[in-house]
């Protein structure tokens, strides 16, 4: 893993590049640019407001602020999975030609999601204050989440990379799962409204995106710190998988520029 | 420390690949889930592709090394084992010094961005940090010729303006050791002389080039040691010259017993080319370092028609040899005679007893021909054998002519003389 970590920096420069490039390439070209960034998670949300505050009365206060906090750092984690599961597949024209550590594919995608993310922030807390939702002081914890998310992130999108590359139908499959993912997740409810106490018990413990969602939700909506034991725990866990994760890497990378 | 005198040092490098991999089938859960329900547990074994069998190859520092072969011989391989692209099934490699690899021009190329986001990305990729390449970004847009279009999306690009941008930024990395595929020949006529000069300043200043290339010419013109793949392993090493010549009989000695060219790697026993005799190695007399020479002394001198100049070869002979005649031939690149003679032909006397080693030279008062790449050819033939040297040359002229010679002549342009004068006023002045 320290392999991993130290090559990615250094190829820093070539990592920060593409990330650039990405996000430059993205909206190139496109009629309104940078507000795409904006404008995809907004009407994601508003379908999300119309099903849940029109069609089936959530009764959730501020319920469109409130999906809006956990739906953006989704929508870093499933993007970048999605995109990230067929990296180093589709990028034939590089890994057969130059030599350069293939974790920094995955990477780039991981770290554009992420920017994107950040950049969609302002839209977050600008609705926030549309609810008169303005944020606390405890915001001071939203750097930790996002690092133990990033970690996580990046520890399942080298997985899924890796695998891809002897495995080319798991690109296909990724979409479908993450859309299951997204529904036991509460992102869209609040964990407090299922009812059966063991369903929820599997939604919180054994699915490490609970715990981030909460820390996200209990920051911006419910003014508060997130509790700490789940967090950590969350984040050895996202170490460990890092550690396996970059164990399957350094076995396979031998491989990846023949298998593709 | 001291400095290792090999930039490569390769030891029975053996590189196998599954066949899957070369038939290019992937794997997928669909068809895993298939094989399972039709039973077969275990696998097929595809079986293993070897490319190269044992590779064992010292490429020296600062020289410019060839790699010759036939297609599919694996030099390709080779290449990207030296990169680090690939790794060696089995065996030992090293590595001394920074290498850059250009396999292919144009890494990571983005149709939409403009040349200069493009020269970053794609110099970056090559191996220079972000700070090298705005140091080099005006160097690189000069070389690559492209004036305002450099702003312009690549993908707005003819495919010349995009291969003179790639070959620019390759050419500005600073490397160590270059490694170079089958990419020198890019755009007109004067940007691939600008490229050759750029290559040719690399190795000026003692950098290792390692360089696959089909054109046996550059390697005989340009290249300080080629070494021949074949079959999967380094069938000789040596002096550009001689390797190409030996490559070249054993292709036209594969070509008359017919044998059908397979691709290499698939076959048996990896495809080798017939053996050849090596020409001249038990002839009497025996040739080596052919070389043109100014009368100055310069060796490979800048050749222009006019120039006078001198093949010198030097000989080495054995004993007494009554029948020997020295052949020169002058060629086109593709082998076709321009000049031939000998010494029989001309009658000029040989000595009986030959010295143990001594020197021909053929002396051109004037080289008369055109423009162009030409082959020189010196034989020395006896009926115990026959021992052949070329060499490669180029003559360039500001004048554009056309043909294959310029015989001595001048103008001359005058007053028509009184008697002829109403024939040619007829015509002028109807």
């Amino acid at each position: 893993m320290i392999r991993l970590v130290r090559e990615l920096y250094q190829y820093r420069g070539l990592l920060l590049s593409l990330v650039q490039r990405e996000l430059k390439a993205r909206y190139r070209g496109s009629f309104l640019g940078f507000l795409w960034t904006f404008l995809n998670p907004t009407l994601n949300m508003l379908v999300y407001s119309l099903l849940f505050t029109v069609m089936m009365r959530a009764n959730t206060p501020h319920y469109s602020y409130f999906m809006f906090v956990g739906l953006l750092p989704w929508i870093w984690f499933s993007t970048s999975l999605g995109a990230g599961a067929s990296a180093i597949s589709e990028r034939r024209d590089l890994m057969t030609k130059v030599r350069f550590p293939a974790q920094v594919l995955p990477t780039t995608v991981v770290l554009t999601n992420l920017s994107n993310y950040l950049l969609s922030l302002p839209l977050m807390l600008g609705l926030g204050l549309f609810h008169g939702q303005y944020p606390t002081w405890h915001v001071i914890a939203f750097p930790v989440v996002v690092l133990i998310q990033l970690i996580f992130t990046l520890a399942m999108t080298y997985i899924l990379a890796a695998i891809n590359v002897t495995f080319r139908d798991l690109q296909h499959i990724v979409g479908n799962l993450l859309t299951m993912w997204f529904f036991i997740t509460p992102v869209l409810y609040q964990a407090s409204t299922i009812l059966d106490e063991r369903v929820r018990t599997v939604v919180l413990v054994a699915n490490p995106m609970s715990s981030l969602m909460l820390s996200y939700q209990a920051i911006f909506y419910e003014h508060r710190f997130p509790d700490p034991w789940p967090l950590a725990a969350l984040a050895a866990f996202s170490l460990a998988l890092l550690w396996g994760a970059s164990i399957l890497f350094e076995s396979r990378r031998e491989e990846f520029a023949e298998s593709i | 420390m001291q400095e290792p005198l090999d930039a490569i040092v390769m030891r029975d490098v053996v590189k196998s690949f599954r066949k899957r991999t070369i038939r290019g089938e992937y794997t997928t859960f669909k068809s895993e889930l298939l094989r399972w329900l039709r039973g077969k547990r275990q696998p097929k074994e595809g079986g293993l592709i070897t490319a190269l069998r044992g590779i064992t190859l010292n490429i020296p520092r600062g020289k410019t090394v060839a790699i010759i072969g036939r297609n599919g011989s694996g030099k390709s391989t080779l290449l990207k084992l030296i990169t680090g692209i690939y790794a060696p099934t089995s065996g030992h490699m090293e590595i001394n010094g920074r290498i850059s690899a250009l396999l292919d021009l144009g890494a990571g190329f983005h149709p939409d961005f403009s040349g200069r986001e493009n020269i970053l990305i794609n110099g970056i990729i090559l191996g220079m940090s972000r700070a090298e390449v705005r140091e080099r970004m005006d160097d690189i847009i000069a070389f690559s010729e492209l004036g305002e279009f450099i702003d312009e999306p690549v993908r707005t690009y003819s495919s010349g303006m995009y291969m003179r941008l790639a070959f620019a930024v390759a050419t500005h990395v600073d490397p160590d050791i270059l490694i170079v595929d089958e990419i020198l020949a890019v755009g007109d006529e004067h940007f691939s002389k600008k490229s050759m000069a750029k290559m040719t300043e690399f190795k000026k200043r003692g950098k290792t080039i390692v360089l696959v290339t089909h054109d046996l010419s550059t390697v005989e013109r340009w290249c300080d040691e080629a070494a021949w793949i074949d079959g999967g392993y380094i069938r000789r090493v040596g002096r550009p010259s001689e390797v190409v010549a030996e490559y070249k009989q054993a292709i036209a000695l594969a070509e008359a017993q017919s044998v059908v060219f397979t691709p290499p790697a698939l076959t048996e026993d990896g495809g080798a080319l017939p053996q050849v005799n090596v020409p001249g190695a038990e002839a009497p007399v025996r040739l080596s370092g052919l070389k043109l020479v100014s009368p100055s002394g310069e060796v490979a001198p800048k050749l222009t028609p006019e120039s006078s100049v001198e093949a010198c070869v030097d000989f080495s002979a054995q004993g007494v040899c009554e029948d020997l005649v020295f052949e020169v031939s002058l060629q086109t690149l593709e082998g076709r005679a321009l000049y031939e003679t000998s010494t029989r032909v001309e009658s000029v006397p040989l000595p009986r007893e030959l010295p143990a080693s001594g020197r021909v030279r053929f002396v051109l008062q004037r080289l008369g021909l055109l423009a162009g790449t030409y082959v020189c050819e010196v034989t020395a033939r006896t009926k115990g054998g026959v021992s052949r040297e070329t060499c490669t040359f180029v003559v360039s002229s500001s004048v554009a002519e056309r043909g294959v010679f310029r015989p001595v002549h001048h103008w001359v342009v005058e007053p028509v003389p009184v008697a002829v004068a109403p024939v040619l006023a007829g015509v002028g002045h109807p």
